[in-house]
């Protein structure tokens, strides 16, 4: 079988190409830690808005303080609108979402930030951030939900 | 001409089949290992959660206990104080697991049960003296500690991530929580339930036990390649 000496270098440099690039993947993966969300729990959505569920907790006990400066917060995303769509931490507060939805599928964004995730009902998604900078963060939700989407919105106010 | 023209055509063939051929068949070879050991996972193990909390605090007979004192053990912590009706489920639960520890075959490694009190006002040494006694526990395998309000916040809330708050009357607002940390101080499976099961939990500390008496040498790679390929039990 004749190839020609340039195909044969294009097949050799695609092939160098293929094998750097799933070297990079691997790198960022498993050396710089970085991960595509992956199933972290699994709830009942019909169930989910009633306690012994976190989320079916009153609205004001779904962020919780574990330790100084360290909370979780139990956001349910529903149509439209999320519950609590108001967190109040102080600053240099690493807070941990716990984000569900009820009904259809929502989105979880809290803009300026690396937290974006999306939200399934049925699955529990999660991100931790660190809040270091005082000031209001809004967060949408990014998934067209319906009619009343763009009134899904809520603040976490990290205060001085 | 065409001959001449041919033959050294020919011979720079032969020179390079081999090469790509011996290439091909060790990709190949090692691809089919890789998918093979993710699809049949000869290895488990659970999964590297987090580094588990450092504390000290004070047991049933008042002395100091630390991490590092439990560095080299298995060890499964639930949380307690002793005047709640609820928490006596998970403590419970620690009882059944301790009485069916020796279906876990552990040569030379120790396995401990420690239950740390949030209520370091009621919960005296002889308070959770009496406590261990009333559970039947064994005093070599399950320790019970207790430690300052503060260091206390900053282990459970902040190092095992479980809400507690006490309220107005005295009583405590306590998520149930089992944790399970290895002999190098990292947590490895979480129980968030009152009612784990402990078929499951004995599994899980089973497996640890296996991972720490036979990663070593060769056998280490096996279990890095596990961990690195997701091998876990199904929850």
């Amino acid at each position: 079988m004749h190839i020609d000496r340039r195909e044969r270098n294009y097949v050799i440099f695609t092939i160098i190409l293929i094998t750097v690039f799933a070297g990079l993947v691997m790198v960022s993966g498993f050396a710089y830690g970085i991960q595509v969300p992956e199933p972290f729990m699994e709830v009942d959505p019909n169930t989910v808005a009633t306690p012994p569920s976190p989320w079916g907790a009153p609205v004001d006990e779904r962020v919780r303080e574990l330790a100084p400066n360290k909370y979780e917060a139990y956001i349910l995303a529903q149509t439209w609108t999320f519950l609590p769509n108001r967190i109040t931490v102080p600053v240099g507060s690493t807070v941990t979402f716990y984000v569900t939805s009820k009904d259809v599928q929502h989105g979880f964004n809290v803009q300026q930030t690396n937290v974006n995730m999306m939200v399934v009902p049925g699955e529990v998604s999660t991100l931790t951030l660190t809040f270091d900078e005082p000031g209001e963060y809004t967060f949408v939700c990014n998934e067209y939900c319906g009619v009343g989407h763009q009134t899904m919105y809520g603040t976490v106010v990290v205060e001085p | 001409m065409t001959t001449t023209a041919s033959q050294p055509e020919r011979s720079g063939k032969r020179g390079l089949a081999p090469i790509w051929l011996i290439l091909f068949t060790i990709l190949f070879i090692m691809a089919a290992a890789i998918i093979s050991f993710v699809v049949f996972q000869p290895i488990l193990v659970l999964p590297r959660i987090t580094l588990a909390p450092g504390f000290a605090l004070t047991d049933q007979n008042g002395n100091q206990i630390s991490n590092e004192d439990l560095r080299g053990q298995i060890v499964l912590y639930n949380f307690t104080y002793t005047n709640c009706e609820e928490c006596a489920q998970t403590d419970e639960v620690m009882a059944q697991v301790q009485n069916r520890l020796d279906e876990v075959t552990a040569v030379d490694i120790p396995i401990k049960l420690v239950t740390i009190s949030v209520d370091p006002e009621h919960d005296t040494p002889e308070v959770l003296t009496e406590y261990a006694q009333s559970l039947g526990a064994n005093p070599d395998q399950w320790v019970f500690a207790t430690g300052s309000p503060a260091m206390l916040k900053s282990v459970i809330g902040g190092g095992f991530s479980l809400f507690y708050q006490q309220q107005e009357d005295g009583a405590f607002d306590l998520d149930p929580g089992f944790m399970l940390i290895d002999g190098n101080g990292i947590m490895r499976a979480e129980y968030r339930t009152a009612v784990p099961e402990i078929d499951i939990m004995l599994r899980d500390i089973g497996l640890l036990v296996e991972e720490a008496q036979n990663s070593n040498g060769a056998a280490k790679i096996g279990y890095e390649a596990a961990h690195l390929f997701l091998c876990y039990p199904p929850r």
